[in-house]
């Protein structure tokens, strides 16, 4: 017996996202860290930005905090991103 | 289905040979909780949408953080998965209503390392309409309606907000109040006014709370017939919870069956009584934390209070549970007052705002 079933999911995708071009270097570039506040964060962030500075040559690392790790970016960061060249973000604790 | 809702389904239908071809084509397109699922005919669609009065393409509404529209079509399909009747549907889609508002967070209680699960309580008379179980078995398998509900809760997020472990979901242990995680309160036999009105919807209304939580801790104390000495336990499994877990307030369940209810019910507490009783003595202070191995953070403020609730009114306390035994649950929230749990009314709209975004 055949049985006629329905997708459970959204079958359309979220429009209008694209990927950000790619860097061909982050030689003086000015890369953005957006930390979601949690400890472990600080020691990688730390290590990271000293391989950006000393190992690659980045002009400039930029931290900033989400004010609440579990929602999206600050709106205010969201917009200084758009500065920024290249930015690090994640899941993390 | 009469003229007024009468429509034919939108989503994308495949046909599949029988009933076990439906359970793998579902499990392996990653659309199930990893049990089997009741395969959503157009019929048994239709059933959940002309009971609840709802076209398919009603918007039940749009979670923020992604701007994903959820609608009526898409959380019935997800309802029948889980087994629900169209008599179960109206909770559903309302407690959906309710995990969209912007102060619950749904995106982020549901993407979070700390794997809370949604807790739907639900008051009126709704309860007895779909044969909800107050009593034996509260938080568990204590009947159909809170089972397939608090299960189509979840297959819901899973297809709608793709959130899969893994995926966006990134807990880290979880609970079993993932795959279900409902209950009705037992407002038969209580004196106290329902979990509902405490939390702002006029009495006899039927209505759903949802809230961020983490597993229920049950505590014992069927030594004494001081109220205070029955809610001091409640408090110190609080504490426990800040101590262990979070420190920050929020909101906070508990759960008292009705052998320790009754005792509180006869020496004239109210729920009002039994949440600023709570509120004073559910904290620790911040140094507490250096005796369960997290002096690191206890940092330059160990003499620092912190309250398990920021106020009585974030105590959401629930009569449900069986006859006999000492028993009390607390139901601790996911994390602090970053979530905030929210009532609505089934049915009805106490407090209406058009949708934002």
């Amino acid at each position: 017996m055949v049985l006629r079933v329905f997708d459970p999911t959204h079958e359309m995708k979220m429009a209008g996202t694209q990927p950000a071009p790619r860097l061909s270097t982050l030689r003086g570039k000015t890369v953005g860290f957006i930390s979601n506040g949690k400890e472990g964060t600080k020691r990688y962030f730390t290590e990271l930005e000293r391989i950006l500075r000393d190992d690659i040559g980045v002009a400039d690392v930029v931290w900033r905090t989400k004010s609440n790790y579990s929602a999206p970016a600050d709106a205010h960061i969201v917009d200084e991103a758009r500065q920024w060249h290249a930015a690090v973000t994640g899941v993390g604790d | 289905m009469d003229a007024a809702t009468r429509s034919t389904l939108n989503s994308k239908f495949y046909d599949v040979d029988d009933f076990a071809a439906a359970q793998e084509f579902y499990h392996s397109n990653g659309w199930t909780d990893g049990l089997p699922i009741v395969p959503p005919t157009d019929k048994a669609v239709e059933a959940c949408l002309e009971w609840a009065l709802m076209p398919p393409d009603q918007l039940i509404g749009i979670e923020p953080v992604r701007a994903q529209p959820i609608t009526a079509e898409k959380l019935a399909i997800n309802a029948v998965m889980a087994g629900c009747l169209p008599m179960h549907f109206p909770i559903v889609a309302t407690a959906w209503q309710a995990m969209m508002r912007e102060e619950f967070l749904l995106h982020g209680v549901t993407s979070s390392t700390g794997g809370c699960a949604v807790l739907v309580i639900i008051n009126g008379p709704i309860r007895l309409e779909i044969g909800a179980n107050a009593t034996f078995n509260a938080l568990g398998n204590s009947d159909r309606a809170t089972s397939v509900i608090g299960r189509a809760i979840r297959l819901a997020l899973i297809n709608l907000m793709d959130v899969r472990p893994g995926g966006i979901d990134r807990t880290t242990l979880g609970h079993p109040g993932k795959f279900s995680y409902c209950l009705a309160e037992d407002e038969e036999d209580m004196d106290w006014q329902p979990l509902s009105t405490m939390r702002g919807i006029p009495e006899g209304l039927s209505a759903v709370t949802v809230m961020a939580a983490l597993a229920p801790r049950q505590i014992m104390n069927e030594w004494t017939r001081d109220p205070k000495e029955i809610l001091e336990t409640f408090a110190a499994e609080m504490r426990a919870n800040q101590r262990h877990y979070s420190i920050y307030g929020g909101n906070y369940a508990i759960v008292i069956p009705k052998q320790l209810r009754d005792i509180i019910q006869a020496a004239g507490w109210t729920k009002r009584d039994i949440a600023e009783f709570i509120h004073e003595r559910a904290r620790v202070r911040r140094g507490e934390w250096a005796d369960v191995g997290k002096g690191a953070i206890v940092r330059d403020r160990p003499d620092k209070i912190h309250t398990a609730l920021d106020s009585p009114d974030h105590l959401l306390v629930i009569a449900a549970g069986g006859p006999a035994g000492g028993f009390g649950a607390v139901i601790p929230p996911w994390m602090g007052s970053k979530t905030k749990a929210v009532t609505a009314a089934i049915g009805a709209c106490v407090d209406c705002e058009p949708p934002k975004g």
